[in-house]
C-alpha cells in the first residue's frame, strides 16, 4: 500500500453556467466581457443580475485588451506547489480600458519597470488543452 | 440606532495554550477554550443557550449539545466573515442577550492552523472565496498574503509607507507578546531581523504575516444587568457593528483596494457607543498583516489616510505610548484564533488582568475585525456597567 500522497494539481478554473462564455472567449483567444442587455453596463466577474439596474438578460462581447497597472505583487513563496517552478512571478491589477479589473501574472516586464499606470496589454497563455487563462504583456 | 449601548457585557473569555503542534483535535481546543471561559464567568456548562462557532472551524451546535449537556439552545449562528467573524459574533450576541432570545452566548473558536490544514488548503473550502478560487487562484494567487499585498503595495506607492513602517508594527507586537507568555513568538525581533525575513508576497515578508499556529479560544456574552451578578468584573459593549466592502468577494474589483468593510461599521459603532478614537486608552487591531494595521488605524480615524505610517512610529503604540495596540502579540506573534484573542485581550485591559501589559486606567478600548476579502467588524468596549 503506498503512502505516498497524490500530487498536487495545478488549480484551475472550473467554469459555471455564469461564467463559461467568457472562459470558452479564453479559449477562443479572446477577451469577452458579459455586458447588461438592458442598461449596457459592463460586469465582471460574470454573475446572473445586473446590479444597476437589475436586468436579468446579459450578452458576453469581445472588450478592448488594453489597460493600466493599478496595483501588484510579486508572489516569492508559491503556496502551493504547482507554481514552485515558476516563482518568483508577477502578478498584476489592471484597470482594463473595457471598464473592469483583471489579475494576471505579468510577463517580459521587469519589477523595477512596474509602476502605478503602466500601459499594458492582456494575451493568452493556454494552460492546458481545455483551458486558456488571462496574462499581461507590454503594451 | 443606539438602542445597543451598553447593553451587553463580556462576562467569560478563555483561551488554550497557543502552539505550532498539537495531538488535540480542533474540536477539543475549541472546547478546552469554552469552558475556561465558561469557569471565569462563574456559571454552569449547561447555562449557556447561544452558540457562534467559528466556521468553517471545528465545533458546530451540536457538538456544543453534545458536550457540555446544553438541554435548551435557543440560538444556532454562524458568522462567515473570516478574520471579521469574531468581533461582528459580539454584534450579534449583544442582540441575542439584550432581547431576551438568550442568557449566555458563546462565541469560540478552535484552530489546528499549524498541525491541521494550511492557509492555502483551508481557504479554497470557503464559499465566500468561489470567485477568487475560480478567478484568482488559476493565476497563481491562493493565499491572502497574496491577495491583500496589492493593496499594501499601492499605499506604498500613493503615500510613501516603507518596510520601516511594517517592521514596526511586527517588533511592537513581538514586544507584547514576551510580556503575555502564552504565545507562539517568544523571543524579541528586531527591525533587521525583520527587513532580513523572507520575501513571500512583495511586500509581505515573514515577519509582516500573521502565524499559521494551534490553539483554541472563548468568550461569553451575556446582558450587562444579568453580567454584574457575575464572577468578574463587568466589561461592558458600548458600541459594535459589522461593514462589509464593495465586491465583497473580490479585492480585484473593488473600486478602491482599500476601502474594508471597517468604513462602515467604525462610523456606525463609534455613534452607537457616543465615543471617538480619542477617547481610546488601548486598542487591539486585527493583525493578519502588519499593513493591515497601519491602514485600519487610518480607517478608525486616529490619523487620516497615507498618514498610518508615521503615526505608528516613535513609540506611540507601544505600552507607554499614547495608544497601545495589541498588548497581548496578535496574530503576529502570539497566535491565530481569528481575532478572539484580541477580544480577550481587551477585556483582560478593561478588567485590569493585562499582567505586565496592563495600560494604566485603561477604561475605554476597541477591538476590530477584518477579513473574508476586507469584511470589518468594530467593537468599543468599556469598564463597567455603561
Amino acid at each position: 500500500m503506498s503512502t505516498t500522497p497524490p500530487a498536487p494539481e495545478r488549480p484551475l478554473p472550473t467554469p459555471t453556467r455564469d461564467s463559461r462564455a467568457y472562459w470558452d472567449g479564453m479559449k477562443e483567444g479572446k477577451f469577452r466581457l458579459q455586458y447588461c442587455s438592458s442598461c449596457g453596463k459592463v460586469r465582471h466577474y460574470p454573475r446572473p443580475v445586473c446590479p444597476h439596474c437589475f436586468s436579468m438578460e446579459s450578452e458576453f462581447r469581445d472588450a478592448p485588451t488594453g489597460g493600466a497597472i493599478h496595483a501588484w505583487t510579486v508572489c516569492h513563496h508559491p503556496f502551493n506547489f504547482s507554481f514552485k517552478a515558476s516563482a518568483p512571478y508577477i502578478v498584476a491589477l489592471v484597470d482594463m480600458d473595457a471598464g473592469v479589473r483583471v489579475n494576471a501574472t505579468l510577463k517580459g516586464i521587469a519589477e523595477a519597470d512596474i509602476k502605478i499606470g503602466k500601459r499594458v496589454r492582456l494575451g493568452f497563455e493556454a494552460a492546458t488543452k481545455e483551458v486558456t487563462l488571462p496574462c499581461f504583456v507590454a503594451e | 440606532m443606539a438602542k445597543l449601548r451598553g447593553k451587553a457585557a463580556v462576562s467569560g473569555i478563555g483561551e488554550t495554550a497557543y502552539t505550532r503542534g498539537t495531538t488535540k483535535s480542533g474540536l477539543a481546543l475549541q472546547l478546552e477554550a469554552s469552558l475556561k471561559a465558561i469557569d471565569d464567568a462563574g456559571i454552569d456548562p449547561r447555562d449557556i443557550d447561544g452558540c457562534i462557532p467559528y466556521f468553517p472551524g471545528a465545533g458546530i451546535a451540536e457538538d456544543f449539545i453534545a458536550n457540555l449537556g446544553i438541554k435548551d439552545l435557543t440560538l444556532s449562528a454562524f458568522i462567515p466573515m473570516g478574520g471579521a467573524t469574531c468581533v461582528a459574533a459580539l454584534q450579534t450576541a449583544a442582540m441575542a442577550v439584550a432581547t431576551g432570545v438568550c442568557k449566555h452566548v458563546l462565541i469560540s473558536v478552535g484552530r489546528t492552523g499549524y498541525s491541521g490544514a494550511r492557509v492555502s488548503t483551508r481557504l479554497q473550502q470557503f464559499p465566500q472565496f468561489a470567485l477568487a478560487a475560480e478567478f484568482e487562484a488559476p493565476i497563481g494567487m491562493f493565499a491572502p498574503a497574496q491577495l491583500y499585498a496589492q493593496g499594501a503595495r499601492r499605499h506604498m506607492e500613493l503615500y510613501g509607507t516603507t518596510e520601516r513602517h511594517l517592521a514596526e508594527i511586527a517588533v511592537t507586537t513581538r514586544k507584547h507578546a514576551i510580556l503575555n507568555g502564552n504565545v507562539v513568538m517568544n523571543k524579541p525581533l528586531t527591525v533587521e531581523e525583520h527587513h532580513a525575513s523572507r520575501m513571500i508576497s512583495d511586500p509581505f515578508r515573514l515577519f509582516d504575516c500573521s502565524l499559521e499556529s494551534d490553539g483554541g479560544a472563548a468568550v461569553i456574552v451575556t446582558a450587562a444587568d444579568r453580567a454584574k451578578d457575575l464572577k468578574k468584573p463587568v466589561v461592558s459593549i458600548l458600541g459594535v457593528a459589522e461593514g462589509h466592502p464593495e465586491s465583497p468577494a473580490s479585492i480585484a474589483q473593488r473600486p478602491d483596494l482599500l476601502e474594508f468593510g471597517l468604513v462602515k461599521a467604525a462610523a456606525r459603532a463609534f455613534t452607537i457607543a457616543g465615543v471617538g478614537p480619542q477617547d481610546m486608552d488601548v486598542a487591539q487591531i486585527y493583525d493578519c498583516f502588519t499593513f493591515t494595521v497601519i491602514r485600519q488605524l487610518e480607517i478608525l480615524g486616529f490619523c487620516r489616510t497615507g498618514e498610518g505610517g508615521p503615526f505608528i512610529m516613535d513609540g506611540r503604540i507601544g505600552l507607554g505610548g499614547e495608544l497601545p495596540i495589541n498588548t497581548h502579540g496578535g496574530l503576529l506573534s502570539q497566535g491565530h484564533v481569528v481575532g478572539l484573542n484580541h477580544v480577550i485581550e481587551l477585556t483582560r485591559q478593561l478588567r485590569g488582568e493585562g499582567g505586565k501589559a496592563q495600560v494604566k486606567e485603561a477604561e475605554l478600548g476597541l477591538v476590530t475585525g477584518y477579513g473574508d476579502m476586507g469584511d470589518g467588524s468594530l467593537a468599543i468596549m468599556a469598564r463597567g456597567a455603561a
